[in-house]
């Protein structure tokens, strides 16, 4: 931009007359000096490259060779002009591409940049290159010689050593998350229920990601001889903090299960300890419903109390299916003075009762956005109803493995039944 | 995947966000931060308006809670707008519209939050 002569106006060039002459001397000194410097270090320039030069005729004898490559290799370059080809300095896997690939590519396309090569020196070290190609042609259009670039790939090929070990080295820390998940999530979950006399019970847990600990839960288990407790719910979030809560509202429940089983009281003693997890920026909070077990003379009677949980569905014998809706609950550990609804559900012979984390309801569906929801649910349990705890779980395993990847979080399920009647004893 | 909005209006005596879209556990953080940075006045009313909400999973309702903390730790009040009804089944099994005052439309939780203010 500063010095185009051409453009310069006439005027300049006039004021500039003198001095113009005296730089014009000094500058054409400059490019002589210049000029000279160059001529003097093309054919250094040719010798001591920091790459590799070598020209082969067609028949792949080597016509000429640089000082860098020579020095690379440790070879004479009488040994190698005239007396050697190029594919004789490659590893054996290295001449099997040159052939293969590398000269039918050259010939058909004239040239052929960044291959990834082996060239073996004098002393058998490997030596790893990248070489372009290029086919010099005659006057008369015929290819008369190769020419070829070699670049040392030394660092190169470290670099993807260092990238396949890298990755090797995230595989195994992937599995090892994923199999650190999976302990946890099994000791978040019972590894089997316990038997309920005259009951029947089922439990389904839908994993959304193997290496995420997911925040749903259930148990079941005996509070005396002949009472037994149970809860289903969720932990707001995912990861080792929902993992930690998950395994904290566990213990809490089952230990206050213990002191005072009276499930409105279970979940405000689960609300002052969770509350103690809280924080202002990430609050978490719990979903619960909790529930007693009191055998009667036909069937149990189920003393529930829900904290901000979808409710229970109750399949009955007759093969009506309602929700057992639960007023005033609210979810677990972020109010300080937080209400728990309670209710009572009486069990009878060929009820069953379904508990279920919004995993299920919330299940995408395919369909824009539509999700599957408590409307949708329960008409999959009344076309079911009346049925047992593990048939309905069957049916909520196939309904899992039907939403595929709409299922995007977690998802547990637990179902009780009593058994319904046999058929009447003969006379 | 999913997508929200969130549009923050200072209507004087309450300040009003637009949420619309998916509120889930892609989204709910989008939220959280716009709520982080929100300076609410004392006696201002924080309304969250939900009448674009699609779809509002547990993240959804810790979001909310974290914007009740907020109005709380400010001396500020907290109301939910155009609830939809998919949603205020949802909120009324949390019981969160025991501690959220809900109204119809932005326009109405001011009236009534400045009624209450006179």
């Amino acid at each position: 931009m500063m010095c185009e002569p051409g453009t310069e106006p006439a005027g300049g060039a006039d004021s500039a007359g003198d001095s113009a002459g005296d730089s014009g001397e000094k500058h054409s000194r400059e490019l002589a000096e210049f000029s000279a410097l160059l001529e003097d270090s093309a054919e250094d320039l040719y010798e001591h490259a920091p790459c590799g030069y070598l020209s082969t005729l067609l028949d792949g004898r080597i016509a000429k060779i640089n000082s860098t490559l020579l020095g690379w290799l440790g070879h004479a370059r009488e040994d190698l002009v005239g007396q050697r080809r190029f594919t004789d300095l490659l590893s054996v896997g290295g001449r099997l591409y040159h052939e293969t690939h590398f000269a039918p590519l050259l010939r058909m396309q004239g040239e052929l940049g960044g291959i990834a090569l082996e060239m073996v020196a004098a002393d058998g070290r490997r030596l790893p290159v990248l070489v372009t190609s290029t086919v010099k042609h005659g006057a008369d259009g015929q290819p008369m010689l190769i020419r070829t670039t070699v670049f040392d790939a030394s660092d190169r090929r470290s670099y993807e050593r260092e990238l396949l070990r890298a990755r090797d080295e995230a595989n195994r820390e992937r599995d090892l998350a994923r199999q650190l998940a999976a302990t946890l999530q099994r000791s978040l979950l019972p590894p089997s229920l316990p038997s309920v006399p005259g009951m029947q019970v089922a439990a389904h847990y839908h994993h959304a990601s193997p290496e995420q600990v997911g925040g749903d839960f259930y148990d079941l288990f005996a509070l005396s001889q002949d009472r037994w407790a149970f809860f289903l719910g969720d932990v707001c979030g995912k990861g080792p903090t929902a993992a930690a809560v998950t395994s904290l509202t566990r213990y809490t429940l089952r230990s206050a299960a213990v002191y005072d089983p009276d499930p409105v009281a279970v979940l405000h003693n689960l609300n002052s300890v969770l509350r103690q997890e809280f924080t202002f920026e990430d609050p978490r909070f719990t979903t619960v419903i909790f529930g007693v077990l009191t055998p009667q003379e036909q069937g149990y009677t189920i003393e529930l109390a829900s904290g901000g949980h979808p409710p229970a569905l109750l399949l009955r014998a007759d093969g009506t299916v309602d929700y057992q809706h639960i007023r005033g609950g609210q979810l677990v550990g972020i109010l300080p003075d937080a209400h728990f609804g309670a209710a009572t559900v009486h069990l009878r012979p060929g009820d069953t009762l379904l508990l279920y984390t919004d995993g299920l309801t919330e299940a995408r569906i395919g369909v824009a956005n539509a999700r599957y929801d408590e409307e949708a649910l329960q008409e999959f349990a009344t076309a079911l109803a009346p049925t047992t705890a593990p048939a309905l779980m069957d049916a909520v395993a196939a309904l899992f493995a039907e939403f595929g990847a709409g299922l995007e979080d977690d998802a547990a399920a637990l179902a009780l039944s009593v058994p319904a009647p046999t058929n009447p004893p003969p006379a | 995947m999913t997508n929200l909005t969130v549009t923050a209006t200072d209507r004087g005596t309450s300040q009003v966000l637009e949420v619309a879209g998916e509120l889930d556990m892609a989204t709910a953080s989008q939220l959280r931060e716009v709520l982080r940075d929100l300076t609410l006045r004392r006696g201002q009313q924080l309304i969250i308006d939900m009448a674009g909400l699609g779809f509002c999973d547990s993240s959804g309702m810790t979001a909310l809670i974290t914007g009740r903390n907020h109005a709380v730790a400010a001396d500020a009040s907290v109301a939910l707008t155009g609830v939809p009804n998919h949603l205020r089944r949802a909120l009324q099994v949390a019981g969160l519209d025991q501690i959220f005052p809900v109204h119809a439309t932005p326009d109405e939780a001011v009236a009534a939050w400045d009624a209450r203010s006179d």
